[in-house]
């Protein structure tokens, strides 16, 4: 479940509330005993390599950095989905039955052992680690996993998004034995494991539901099945991680190389001053850094030394959705070539060699990074002659001509060209209604308005007024989900199967604060979602989310911005990555930990940084390991 | 001024205020540079103030002309001449042409060419005789130039058609003279073609050695530093938007945004102040309650929740600020009031059977002005430091509004911190205006100082 709920807090609960017609009957109680079926055959996959490296060695300390101080240590509940809830699912959420391998993409034991899927693609059965320990010591059981369900339910988390995803999923999760354990999930999917499979266990003995939990669990650290546990916490300063000793699954095949630091110490340390406690040595690593800071700040004598590394490390992670969303609904995007004359307008390549260093690519599709993105859709491009014809079917042209005719007319343009520049100048289109081609767009994130001002000089050069307000970010998504926008700027981020239904499903059209921000509906489109859900043959269902793809491309109400595929890193020569860097499935730096701590290194650089003397220095920068670079332009 | 009728004590008070030489100069100063920003178009625009074009004369500020109308080329990837004129290119696209009509002539009549050599070479450069008059910056505040980060690819793509003239005449009217004159001489192949000076055997690996001085500048992404050639005398922010241009229209909007402010504020302050000193009693009670209440919101955190819920446009923002602005003048006027009132020029006005809105406004207010005029300078450079900082903070004028706060804003971005120009830029100007605002209020005050003078009647 880890990147599924992931994503879905990410582009926020919008089920909740929405799809009553999903809302899962009543668990049946289990009364009877449940016992595995006869002809069960289990699974494993043992034939991946494992994720970490073996060269990999324990011990050292991670000095890491937050933005803020979180304000829970709760994985459930209010402000359960902060900043530190990234750190916080590592050790936790992230120790589900099963994962998907971030280089094979299938699925490999981690919690549990063995699993089978039942012919009705809703049934599963998990054999789980008997050596697997809470932190506390006490052996995890498949009661935990069940709690974890009871405890997603109750109404004393405050959470309706767990509320709602725990009755949406899940028909029932019982305990066959102590290490066996049976998931039924609320319909026959064609991606169970995926589906179903990413429970995580929550220490039942730790727990008791009752109207005070929120209060009182708010600033206990958890007891986890992974292997750190909070061992200090300084109030708006810092949090430290103390890895368990003994931890269950140190030996294990499947966990070699991961999470290899004793100690992680997360510093709250403001985003834009973590360069600064990185050269001080503060700091060991950091990743997430702008293309202008990436591209000029680094030239400082620790990096000309190689004693601080750089490393751009390519990563395949679906992109999810990200642009600028026409509402549908809005009087002046209902006309179709009026939206694809906002798609040719946009100069993305201008934007992306002036302002981000070339260093970012388009996003096309609606399903970019998954093989449902539709190899005929093609992005629009900048093309002004085009979006002028498609301005004119829409009924725009320039006012003919700004001169009036009166005396008065005269005098007041003149008056207006002595005082006004060309903001407040009449070259904007016009209908013949009278018109303007104006509209605003609202957003939510100041770090944007440097590009959105390069598009909006673009606009206004072929006529078009686009207004930009920018609000607070929280704001901003609101307006959005309320549909109280004409053109917004959003994103959301993606499963590693895309969810067509929320966004562009017909039952959404009518109504607001869900993930159809535009108000999209269409029946073929409605069809076709019910094709990729419920399909078990993987080509039709393919076939299917292309269409949609393309229906969406050419209805044109969203104009993709770009991603970034790849992390970049600034690390002390001291933190080792493995020969393959990350693996491919890498949405952040912290997934699995691969990275370790090498302590002949760190004594190799204090000798070199006494004697002022350099280290070797990368040749390149980029690390393409698995060669995602070529396979995205070859795709 | 002898249309104004003024009463002694006032013309006092103003030659009093002439004789401080600094504060006069700070007035005469700012209010020059008030004026002069009201005419920001003809100072710091794109748009040419006048062109002469096949004897014709154009005001392109007063209306819009495409690219057609001067047979401009549309600039690469725009394939379209229906967009509105690139004067300043226009203008140097003209130059360039005087420039090579005058060189090739030259050629032609050194080598003894007939008439009609002479004439195909006019037929080449017909815009020379063109003329385009561009206001002192050529660059409105708004406009992305990104020409350091393009032109040598832009020059790199003629090269690479085979165009070498095209390639010198995108060199020659952008004033590369150096590199125009190395395409025309044919020295810039050899220069390519050394790994010495170009690792790439383009343009841009040309710029970065360094071997060609006179380039090493371009090939950079934005912000660019001042560079006069370019008509950016003070550099270019993030978005390649000229910092000059942004300053002058900044300052004419937080100026007048200040004057307005404060006057709005003033008059209701002194209103209600004057009113709650002069009538007393229940009403200045209450209205002194009310004012306690307004005055415990804390009016930053108010104006920024609202501006993070709707991002305001310059009159809403005007009115949100004044809702606070007229609270401290009312505490003087209302203590001026209170004393004024009990003066025997007021009881005599009140035994007449004047009405009080006569008393107040007649008699009592030219008495308590001091209070006002004295503060009102101050209260000027709040109202500039509140937008700057609004701005600053991004919950001022809604993007891309040109405007100081958004100025500091950027160069206080960590990785703008070594482009000193955005930052010396906005700073100077708000120091240099904010003194001289000081100044005259201190001489204001001086002036008013009421010990000096006192008018009863």
């Amino acid at each position: 479940m880890s990147s599924a709920v992931r994503c879905w807090l990410a582009s926020l609960a919008l089920w909740c509330g929405v799809t009553t017609g999903w809302a899962a009957t009543e668990a049946p109680a289990a009364a009877t005993r449940i016992t595995l079926p006869a002809d069960i055959v289990w699974q494993s996959n043992e034939d991946d390599p494992p994720i970490g490296s073996a060269e990999a060695v324990r011990g050292g300390r991670l000095n890491e950095s937050i933005g803020s101080y979180p304000l829970t240590l709760r994985l459930m509940g209010p402000n359960a989905n902060d900043a530190f809830a990234g750190w916080n699912r590592l050790f936790t959420f992230n120790f589900a039955l099963v994962v998907r391998h971030p280089v094979s993409d299938r699925f490999m034991p981690w919690m549990a052992t063995q699993w089978a899927v039942m012919p009705d693609q809703r049934t599963l059965y998990f054999k789980l680690d008997p050596d697997a320990r809470w932190s506390d010591g006490k052996p995890i059981t498949a009661r935990d996993y069940v709690f974890t369900w009871t405890m997603m339910r109750s109404e004393h988390i405050v959470d309706p998004f767990y509320n709602s995803y725990a009755e949406r999923f899940y028909e029932s999760i019982d305990a066959i034995d102590d290490y066996t354990l049976r998931i039924v999930g609320t319909r026959p999917s064609w991606r169970a494991l995926s589906d179903y499979g990413g429970l995580f266990p929550t220490p039942a003995h730790v727990h008791t539901l009752d109207a005070d939990w929120v209060k009182r669990t708010t600033n206990t650290p958890q007891v986890v099945p992974g292997p750190y546990v909070i061992s200090e916490q300084v109030r708006g300063e810092r949090i430290v991680f103390q890895r368990v000793a003994k931890w269950w699954g140190d030996g294990k095949r499947r966990f070699r190389g991961l999470y290899n630091f004793d100690e992680i110490v997360l510093r709250v340390i403001p985003t834009e001053r973590r360069l600064d406690y990185l050269r001080r040595g503060e700091l060991d690593l950091m990743a997430g850094t702008s293309s202008r800071s990436w591209n000029e700040d680094f030239t400082f004598p620790a990096v000309r030394n190689g004693w601080i590394k750089r490393a751009r490390i390519m990563t395949d992670w679906p992109s999810g959705m990200y642009g600028m969303s026409m509402n549908l609904q809005a009087p002046i995007f209902q006309n179709k070539d009026f939206r694809k004359a906002m798609q040719y307008l946009v100069n993305f390549d201008r934007v992306n060699q002036n302002l981000m260093y070339g260093e970012f690519s388009r996003l096309v599709s609606y399903f970019q990074g998954s093989e449902y993105a539709s190899p005929r859709v093609k992005p629009y491009g900048f093309d002004p002659v085009k979006a002028r014809e498609h301005l004119a079917k829409a009924g725009f042209r320039r006012p003919a001509e700004l001169g009036a005719t009166s005396w008065f007319g005269k005098l007041f343009n003149t008056v207006r060209g002595l005082l006004f520049t060309r903001s407040d100048s009449d070259d904007i289109l016009v209908n013949d209604r009278g018109e303007k081609a104006s509209f605003t767009l609202t957003y939510g994130s100041k770090g944007l308005e440097r590009h959105l001002t390069v598009m909006q000089q673009e606009f206004r050069r072929a006529g078009v007024d686009m207004q930009l307000r920018l609000l607070e970010p929280g704001t901003a998504f609101e307006r959005g989900l309320e549909r109280k926008y004409e053109m917004t700027v959003t994103g959301r981020t993606t499963n590693f199967y895309p969810d067509p239904r929320q966004y562009f499903h017909t039952s959404f059209q009518a109504v607001t604060n869900n993930n159809n921000i535009w108000g999209f509906g269409n029946p073929e489109v409605d069809e076709l979602i019910k094709v990729f859900e419920e399909d078990l043959d993987a080509d039709k269902r393919r076939a299917a989310m292309w269409r949609i793809d393309e229906i969406v491309h050419d209805e044109a109400f969203y104009i993709p911005f770009w991603e970034a595929p790849f992390l970049r890193v600034v690390y002390w020569d001291y933190i080792r990555f493995p020969e393959t860097w990350l693996p491919p499935r890498t949405e952040q730096l912290t997934d699995y930990m691969v990275y370790w701590f090498d302590p002949a290194r760190k004594a190799a650089l204090d000798q070199a940084m006494k004697d002022k003397k350099a280290l070797p220095v990368d040749a390149s920068l980029d690390k393409d390991y698995y060669g995602l670079r070529a396979k995205a332009a070859g795709g | 001024m002898a249309w104004l009728r003024l009463d002694p004590v006032t013309r006092k008070r103003l030659q009093r205020f002439r004789q401080i030489k600094r504060g006069y100069w700070s007035f005469i100063i700012l209010m020059t540079a008030i004026v002069l920003s009201v005419f920001s178009p003809y100072l710091a625009e794109s748009r040419a103030v006048a062109v002469w074009y096949q004897g014709q004369l154009y005001l392109p500020t007063f209306q819009f002309l495409p690219m057609r109308t001067f047979g401009q080329a549309p600039p690469p990837a725009w394939d379209t001449a229906e967009i509105e004129t690139e004067y300043f290119r226009l203008q140097r696209e003209w130059e360039a042409e005087r420039f090579l009509h005058a060189r090739d002539t030259a050629a032609a009549t050194a080598a003894g060419s007939d008439a009609a050599a002479l004439a195909a070479i006019d037929a080449r450069y017909p815009n020379r005789a063109n003329r385009v008059f561009m206001p002192p910056i050529p660059w409105d505040p708004y406009q992305n130039d990104f020409w350091s980060n393009e032109i040598l690819f832009e020059i790199q793509a003629a090269l690479d058609a085979g165009d070498s003239a095209g390639a010198e005449f995108l060199a020659r009217r952008d004033q590369l003279n150096e590199l125009a004159d190395a395409i025309h001489q044919g020295t810039l192949a050899a220069m390519l073609a050394d790994p010495e000076q170009s690792a790439t055997g383009k343009l841009p690996g040309l710029a970065k050695t360094g071997a060609m001085a006179s380039i090493a500048h371009l090939g950079q992404a934005p912000p660019i530093a001042p560079d006069a050639g370019r008509g950016h005398y003070l550099g270019t922010d993030a978005q390649g938007r000229d910092v000059a241009s942004r300053l002058l229209y900044g300052f004419r909007i937080s100026i007048f945004f200040a004057l307005f402010l404060v006057l709005t504020g003033q008059l209701i302050g002194t209103i209600i102040g004057s009113l709650q000193g002069y009538l007393g009693g229940r009403f200045d009670m209450l209205s002194q309650r009310f004012i306690e209440v307004l005055l415990s919101i804390p009016f930053l955190y108010v104006v920024i929740v609202l501006a993070a819920l709707f991002q305001p446009s310059f009159w809403m923002l005007l009115a949100i600020m004044a809702i606070f602005q007229w609270i401290s003048i009312t505490f003087f006027m209302r203590t001026e009031m209170y004393r004024e009132k009990t003066r025997e020029y007021c009881l005599a006005a009140r035994s007449y059977g004047a009405s009080h809105w006569r008393i107040v406004f007649r008699h009592l207010l030219p008495n308590c002005l001091t209070p006002l005029v004295t503060f009102t300078p101050f209260a000027v450079v709040g109202a500039i430091f509140a937008l700057t900082g609004l701005d600053y903070l991004g919950y001022g004028l809604p993007a891309p509004t040109p405007s100081w706060g958004e100025l500091i804003d950027q160069a206080l971005q960590v990785e703008n911190r070594t482009k000193l120009w955005l930052i010396l830029a906005p700073f100077t100007a708000l120091t240099v205006t904010l003194v001289l605002v000081v100044f005259i209020g201190e001489s204001v005050r001086e002036a008013f100082d009421p010990k000096r003078y006192a008018r009863y009647e």
